[in-house]
């Protein structure tokens, strides 16, 4: 065994590394790591408060624009939310407070999003080829020109 | 899910000064959304919670899609790169178009349909053409879980797949599981990214942005715990399907009139 | 902006897993073949590779040590590269890196210890000054040379050399088994991807040894030996034919079964990967260096030392090349092809400077070879002339082989 003593000198040195490797490591775990599962367990809090949503629905935008809702409840967009052509409503109201102008983009192409003819739509669904829509080509007209967005049928 | 809203006093007694209509609900609702900690309640703190804490055991969510209402506008695509920062050239969801003919089919999904989609001229005669939007399975036997070498991706027990943004290590492993394309790299946090269902609009009784939009109830979401949810309902009484059963991920996003030719 | 022919999941155009993931089973596999010759000697007894064996330690080691850096290169945070050992997912073949890694660190470094113990006592019992001390400090301050000693280091040896094997195996294995697990890709999901993965390895180090065998022979101004060269070709030769068939057999199996998995991957191999994989994998990478060791094996009688060392060279440089194509398409081949299964990306092209760049991989590639000429000069892998060798049975008597 004398002989073996390097031997042993080695063995313990490893000994201190793993104590070190292990006890270090439990210092690192994460407190909330593993109570329900191989996971972080905070972090489900912090991403159900990730950030204040930005989207209200339809319904938010009643409180301020109620003769609006009333026009579009009666019109065939009734099922389309505002958010969908004008911008979310966390862009235009932050806590209470009017903090920009809502966007609303009019051109052709935002309506074209929906009612451009294409392959894919359902048939019933609402489409025109916007270049065969009108005598002579739309030009330099836009849909607005003609159709109210929040009641568009004519 | 309806939202947790009271009725909105439109015609409240208006004071001299113009101010913000229904000015007290948004500020409430700041406090409540916005702001303060919120904490997710776990087992038995459930019993006398406050109506702050967001019970995840009272839970199963679920996600339903029906190919045959998608128009393929994009809304909700531009909705949830608003809502959720997504970087450009990549994508939470997206939408693809099919068109299919009994020998051929051509499938596109330009810019992920973000900004509708254009015309095109197939080289065949397609008999029939549809939308199908796409996004995060949030399976529930799902390899993107099973596959992270740090625990930075989990199953919340109300059934989502999220990421931890502090613990990922950005190694990309469960972008290469996904059988589905949903996960991506951000180049922005270096972390693994992909749609959360909104989580943090879903604990509050909201319905994540891209339902929220949807113009034609292509997609829903629902709770499969609650008897009469419509999404509920659809999937144990309609005929449904999910994207690559063979690969038994048990994907919780469901498709009505899904096509053989949708993998 | 890549080109996409098809139709690829808007997701799906980013390739990941870029040239650094290619290095990293290149260099791994490295350690393992090179710990497969030195296995050969220590623990099966193939005393004609004596000659290259503590060459082969030194370079597993030397390989191993840059091991880790292509991985912390890729990590999106390299900061948080070491939570893997602190909460590592075991469901994930990724999570066993920390633990192989270091484990079989530790190995290697006690192996490289015990068979060194004896000269670096020796260089420190002759040293003054600091390098007394560095060298003391390496032998962990004991200076028993006894040959009962000596015995103990043999066995501990040849204990390491069995532990350290499997463990080599390991640490490339569980890369084959990092793209075997996925069942999400057809290029990658095969039972068959850790054995290719690692005959390759034994490939790589094999050849990567025929190499450096004889430019360190050269350097040193010593003979190469015969005998080690005709082993190590056979050894290279027999692994190169089972790793290339089970290679191809995996994409005939695929072809024979033609589903929707060949559809994809048949313009995947023939449009995307044609040059790096029918060109150079298949032809220039094993159909050649097959022949010139076809040639060496069979016509050893007949064949002058000097061709024999040459076509050894050619062969084992080619191999070389045809080691890293075979990374390259398995890696970034199996991100070329989009998870819908109707579209591939153009092929990806990693840049000159940047981070996870050619150039970096070209460092990274040259770094062992540096840190082997530093090894070499604290511990010198040729045993000094006349010294008996402590990885010799004490038993022969006085007479040492000596190295040559």
């Amino acid at each position: 065994m004398e002989h073996a003593r390097h031997v042993f000198r080695v063995l313990l040195v490893l000994l201190v590394l793993v104590i070190v490797v292990v006890v270090g490591r439990s210092f690192l775990i994460p407190r909330s790591f593993g109570m329900y599962g191989s996971y972080r367990f905070d972090n489900v809090a912090e991403q159900a408060n990730a950030r204040p949503p930005l989207h209200r629905g339809a319904r938010s935008c009643a409180d301020c624009h109620d003769d609006r809702s009333q026009a579009l409840a009666k019109g065939s967009h009734a099922r389309v939310s505002c958010e969908v052509c004008h911008a979310p409503l966390g862009t235009h109201v932050k806590d209470g407070d009017v903090v920009a102008k809502m966007a609303v983009d009019p051109s052709v192409r935002m309506c074209g999003y929906c009612h451009q003819k294409i392959e894919g739509r359902p048939d019933k669904f609402p489409q025109v080829a916007f270049e065969q829509h009108v005598e002579g080509g739309l030009g330099d007209r836009g849909c607005l020109d003609c159709h109210d967005p929040h009641s568009p049928k004519l | 899910m309806e939202e947790t809203r009271k009725g909105t006093p439109a015609s409240e007694a208006t004071p001299a000064a113009p101010e913000p209509c229904g000015r007290r609900e948004f500020i409430a609702d700041a406090v409540r959304i916005g702001g303060g900690a919120f904490a997710i309640l776990a087992g038995a703190d459930a019993l006398g919670a406050e109506p702050d804490k967001y019970d995840w055991d009272a839970h199963r969510w679920a996600y339903l899609i029906d190919t045959q209402k998608c128009i393929g506008c994009g809304s909700c695509v531009r909705a949830c790169k608003a809502e959720n920062g997504v970087p450009d050239g990549y994508f939470r969801t997206w939408v693809e178009r099919y068109q299919v003919s009994p020998e051929a089919s051509h499938v596109d999904s330009p810019n992920g349909g973000m900004h509708g989609f254009p015309a095109v001229k197939t080289a065949f005669e397609p008999t029939k053409a549809f939308f199908v939007p796409k996004l995060c399975n949030h399976c529930k036997e799902t390899p993107c879980v099973q596959v992270c070498p740090v625990g930075a991706s989990y199953r919340t027990r109300d059934g989502a797949i999220l990421v931890d943004g502090e613990r990922c290590i950005g190694c990309g492993y469960c972008v290469q599981a996904c059988p589905y394309g949903s996960r991506f790299i951000s180049p922005v946090t270096h972390t693994a990214e992909k749609c959360t269902w909104c989580y943090h609009r879903i604990t509050k009784g909201m319905k994540p942005a891209c339902v929220e939009v949807c113009p034609t109830s292509a997609r829903q979401f629902g709770d499969m715990k609650r008897e009469d949810d419509p999404v509920r309902l659809a999937i144990a009484h309609g005929r449904v399907n999910v994207l690559q059963p063979h690969l038994l991920t048990e994907p919780q996003a469901y498709y009505l009139n899904l096509d053989k030719e949708v993998r | 902006m890549p080109e996409i022919t098809g139709f690829a999941f808007p997701n799906d155009i980013h390739v990941t897993w870029s040239l650094m993931i290619v290095m990293y089973p290149y260099i791994t596999g490295f350690v393992a073949g090179s710990f497969i010759v030195t296995a050969l000697y220590h623990l099966f007894g193939k005393d004609e590779l004596r000659p290259v064996a503590r060459l082969a330690l030194a370079a597993s080691f030397c390989f191993l040590l840059i091991a880790g850096l292509p991985l912390q290169l890729h990590l999106g945070h390299w900061e948080r590269g070491f939570t893997v050992m602190v909460t590592p997912n075991f469901s994930s073949a990724m999570a066993v890196f920390g633990i192989l890694y270091s484990f079989y660190l530790v190995v290697v470094a006690l192996e490289v210890w015990f068979i060194y113990r004896k000269e670096i006592i020796e260089t420190a019992r002759q040293s003054r000054g600091l390098k007394r001390t560095f060298y003391a400090a390496l032998a962990l301050g004991t200076y028993d040379t006894s040959p009962a000693a000596l015995e103990i280091d043999h066995r501990a040896i040849k204990l390491l050399s069995a532990i350290g094997l499997p463990s080599a195996c390991m640490l490339h294995g569980y890369v084959g088994f990092i793209f075997g697990g996925i069942k999400a890709n057809p290029w990658w999901s095969t039972p068959l991807m850790p054995i290719i993965f690692l005959l390759s390895a034994a490939v790589s180090g094999i050849a990567l040894l025929v190499l450096i065998y004889q430019i360190k022979c050269k350097l040193g101004r010593k003979a190469i030996e015969r005998e080690t060269v005709q082993s190590l070709v056979r050894w290279l030769w027999f692994f190169l034919i089972i790793t290339v068939t089970l290679e191809l057999l995996e994409i005939i199996m695929l072809a024979y079964e033609n589903s929707e998995e060949w559809h994809i991957i048949s313009p995947l191999l023939t449009t995307r990967l044609q040059f790096s994989f029918l060109s150079v994998q298949m032809i220039i990478g094993s159909l050649i260096p097959f022949i010139l060791l076809f040639i060496i094996v069979t016509m050893n009688r007949y064949l002058h030392d000097r061709v024999r060392n040459t076509l050894a060279v050619i062969a084992s440089l080619l191999l070389l090349v045809q080691v890293f194509s075979m990374r390259w398409n398995v890696v970034i081949g199996g991100q070329l092809l989009s998870k819908s299964f109707r579209g591939l990306r153009s092929t990806y092209e990693p840049h000159l400077f940047e981070k996870e760049g050619i150039l970096t991989a070209l460092v990274l590639f040259v770094a062992p070879f540096v840190l082997l000429y530093v090894f070499d000069r604290i511990l010198p892998i040729d045993a000094p002339p006349g010294v008996h060798a402590p990885e010799e049975p004490v038993s022969e008597a006085g007479v040492s082989p000596g190295t040559a």
